[in-house]
């Protein structure tokens, strides 16, 4: 740590252009601790939260910000004209262990901006996880970006000594991405992530048959979309995350509202309110992943965009209201969880807590659930204690009427999500 | 039934207590730490001797009748600083005599409710911990780090930064109840001991400098456009600030 100025002005450059990248969470593996440092808890840990609410869980940032390639959306691309950068793999590893050691990180997520090739950048991004892992013996949680267009042997090493590795699908079409990530082609894109979806599957057998295989991305892949840069509808975009968790087995889509960073002529101005977008794609992306809906429930060709001022689960319902109110003591888990006001763990309550005793109303807090929606949507013991009658259309302006409080300004972002199960399930109970 | 009961604020105090009244079916009217002054013939209430060995069969019983995710709850229950703490702590026992396993799942039940939320509490506040240590590096080799906790979440906490860090001695330091764990790395082990405050520790240059370098990461993170700064108060709050390096100056 000689040159200390200098490695402070480089951490900023560095820091600066990876934190659009929104992806935090740490969680999802399992590495375990034998004689070095570091674990990866299974559930992800918040070490602080930024001035805009975002939790603080891995040091962000990119090996350099320099870019061979050209991306209209990115504050990196090749015509920008900001001052240039790099760590070595040495340095990264440095600030790495010294901010895990006093606790400030959970680990690491290193990006990069395309220097030379694809490969070249990749073999960089290898060399820093690797002195890691094995000049550190390291093992905390690790995120490893994926190039677009690197070499497979160059990924599957990724995967070898990363816990999740990830590529940037960046535009949900073809199209889009033709526009606006000129020098990345869909399948430059697509083709690592088959890869790194396959070579989970197929390490996830081997190591049933031996625990001394070693691991692949045990943390799973992930993608990013950036939303609100191009002009498709939320209907396109979570039908092809559906897509994505089951084909490609992905463990999480990031969204990321678009943030104008440059003046481009391929871009829109100033999207309409781009944050309550991104926050009710990712209200929808959690009823896919927990809630056991599919995309073509939530948005169909009518209506191709969701509500902005109302959460998905409640427009869904409001749609559907012949299938209301249900009655707490009988309907099944997942009928439960289809109710608004009742998240995974207020409908995992009701159904411990029924088994002791039928519910009323009145117990219906206790276990989590939010009253001031499912009142609307379900009966305790025959008991309905909405203000207007189940199917009534007055329902649909009571429920807009009263939104969170925390509707009103500014929104909560999604973006801490995947904190202990317990956490999730506040949020998830709080949401929806 | 009822009757004021007393233990010496210990640990193996608090289960000698429980051991004694909960297989009597005795529900106390209140559960007090002892004060030796207060000698009152008609008001002076049952106080209960210490008995490590009767303590430890009743924990052995415990085991055995609670549920893990009960037995959990009771960890973290233990650990309340709530005045509340022993009576809630002992109509939950108190339940799973009379009800078995299942009085962990009776979360509508008024004497699961309340030991059930305070659990939460304390399994909440010693999550957010496990984020929010800081380590010092001392001249003395070893890191070290101080807060001042709502509830005693060092013994929750302790075996996740056991786990983590093996390769460095470290402590955490409670300021607020005195007390502080102490890891050893070469033998791998952890300590709950009582610890004074005694001004802070000698620090390494290498740690002024990775301060700096956190504060400086920590500061660019912000993405200016999303400020909001209530949110970020709800889950940093004031309290813990002064602790974390990132908010100081
Ligand atoms: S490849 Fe595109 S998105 Fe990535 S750093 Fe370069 S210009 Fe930016």
């Amino acid at each position: 740590m000689a040159a200390t100025i200098d490695l402070m002005d480089k951490l900023k450059t560095l820091a600066e252009g990876a934190k659009y990248d929104v992806s935090c969470a740490s969680s999802g593996s399992h590495r375990r601790n034998r004689d070095g440092i570091g674990n990866a808890a299974s559930c992800g840990i918040c070490h602080s939260w930024t001035a805009d609410g975002r939790c603080v869980s891995l040091l962000k940032i990119l090996m350099t910000n320099c870019c061979v390639y050209d991306c209209a959306y990115c504050v990196n691309r090749r015509s920008n004209d900001i001052p240039r950068t790099g760590l070595t793999p040495a340095e990264v590893a440095e600030l790495t262990i010294g901010f895990y050691r006093r606790n400030y990180i959970e680990g690491l997520f290193l990006s990069s901006g395309v220097v030379g090739s694809p490969d070249r950048t990749m073999e960089l991004l290898i060399a820093a996880v690797r002195t890691l892992r094995h000049a550190y013996r390291f093992n905390g949680y690790i995120h490893l970006k994926v190039v677009p267009g690197a070499d497979p042997l160059l990924v599957q090493q990724a995967g070898l000594v990363a816990d999740r590795v990830s590529v940037n699908l960046e535009l949900p079409t073809r199209k889009s991405l033709a526009l606006l990530a000129p020098d990345k082609s869909r399948e430059a894109v697509v083709e690592p992530m088959r890869q790194i979806s396959s070579l989970i599957v197929a390490n996830r057998a081997e190591r049933k048959e031996s625990r001394k295989v070693s691991h692949f991305a045990p943390a799973g892949q992930s993608t990013q979309l950036i939303v609100g840069a191009s002009g498709e509808s939320d209907r396109q975009i979570v039908t092809l995350s559906e897509q994505l968790y089951g084909k490609m087995d992905l463990k999480r889509v990031y969204y990321s509202a678009y943030i104008p960073v440059n003046d481009d002529r391929r871009l829109p101005a100033r999207p309409l309110s781009p944050l309550r977008r991104e926050h009710r794609l990712y209200q929808a992306d959690w009823l896919l992943r927990y809630y056991g809906f599919s995309a073509h429930e939530l948005l169909d060709e009518q209506c191709p965009n969701l509500e902005s001022d109302l959460d998905p689960k409640t427009g869904w319902a409001l749609r559907h209201q012949e299938l209301f109110p249900v009655e707490v003591n009988r309907a099944e888990y997942g009928v439960l969880l289809r109710v608004p006001g009742v998240g995974v763990r207020s409908a995992q309550r009701i159904v411990a807590a029924r088994r002791q005793g039928s519910l009323r109303l009145d117990d219906l807090p206790l276990l989590g659930v939010v009253m001031k929606r499912a009142r609307y949507f379900l009966t305790a013991r025959g008991r309905y204690a909405g203000d207007c009658s189940p199917g009534s259309t007055m329902l649909r302006s009571r429920l807009i009427a009263a939104p969170a409080k925390r509707d009103h300004g500014q929104l909560s972002l999604p973006f801490a999500r995947e904190l202990a199960v317990e956490a999730i399930a506040t949020v998830i109970s709080g949401e929806f | 039934m009822g009757g004021d009961y007393c233990y010496d604020g210990s640990d193996v105090g608090l289960l000698t207590l429980l051991a004694d009244i909960i297989p009597r079916r005795v529900e106390p009217r209140s559960i007090g730490v002892e004060q030796p002054q207060q000698k009152d013939l008609f008001t002076a209430p049952v106080t209960v001797t210490t008995d490590p060995e009767l303590a430890e069969r009743f924990r052995v019983e415990l085991f055995r009748r609670l549920t893990p995710l009960s037995l959990e709850q009771l960890r973290r229950a233990w650990y309340a600083d709530h005045p509340g703490r022993e009576l809630m702590i002992c109509r939950f026992l108190l339940l799973v005599w009379r009800e078995g396993g299942r009085a962990g799942t009776m979360l509508a039940n008024p004497h699961v409710a309340p030991f059930w939320k305070l659990a939460q509490q304390v399994g909440r506040e010693a999550h957010r911990y496990l984020g929010f240590v800081r380590f010092r590096e001392t001249t003395s080799g070893y890191y070290y780090a101080s807060l001042a906790p709502d509830h005693r979440v060092l013994s929750l906490i302790a075996g996740h930064f056991a786990d983590r860090f093996r390769d460095q001695h470290w402590v955490i330091h409670d300021l607020r109840h005195g007390e502080g764990i102490v890891y050893d790395c070469t033998r791998r082990r952890w300590l709950l001991l009582p610890m004074l405050a005694e001004g802070d520790p000698e620090l390494t240059p290498a740690e002024e400098t990775f301060q700096r370098l956190w504060r400086k990461y920590f500061a660019v993170l912000a993405i200016g456009e999303r400020e909001n700064l209530s949110l970020q108060q709800g889950k940093v709050p004031l309290k813990v600030r002064p602790w974390l390096m990132e908010f100081s100056e």
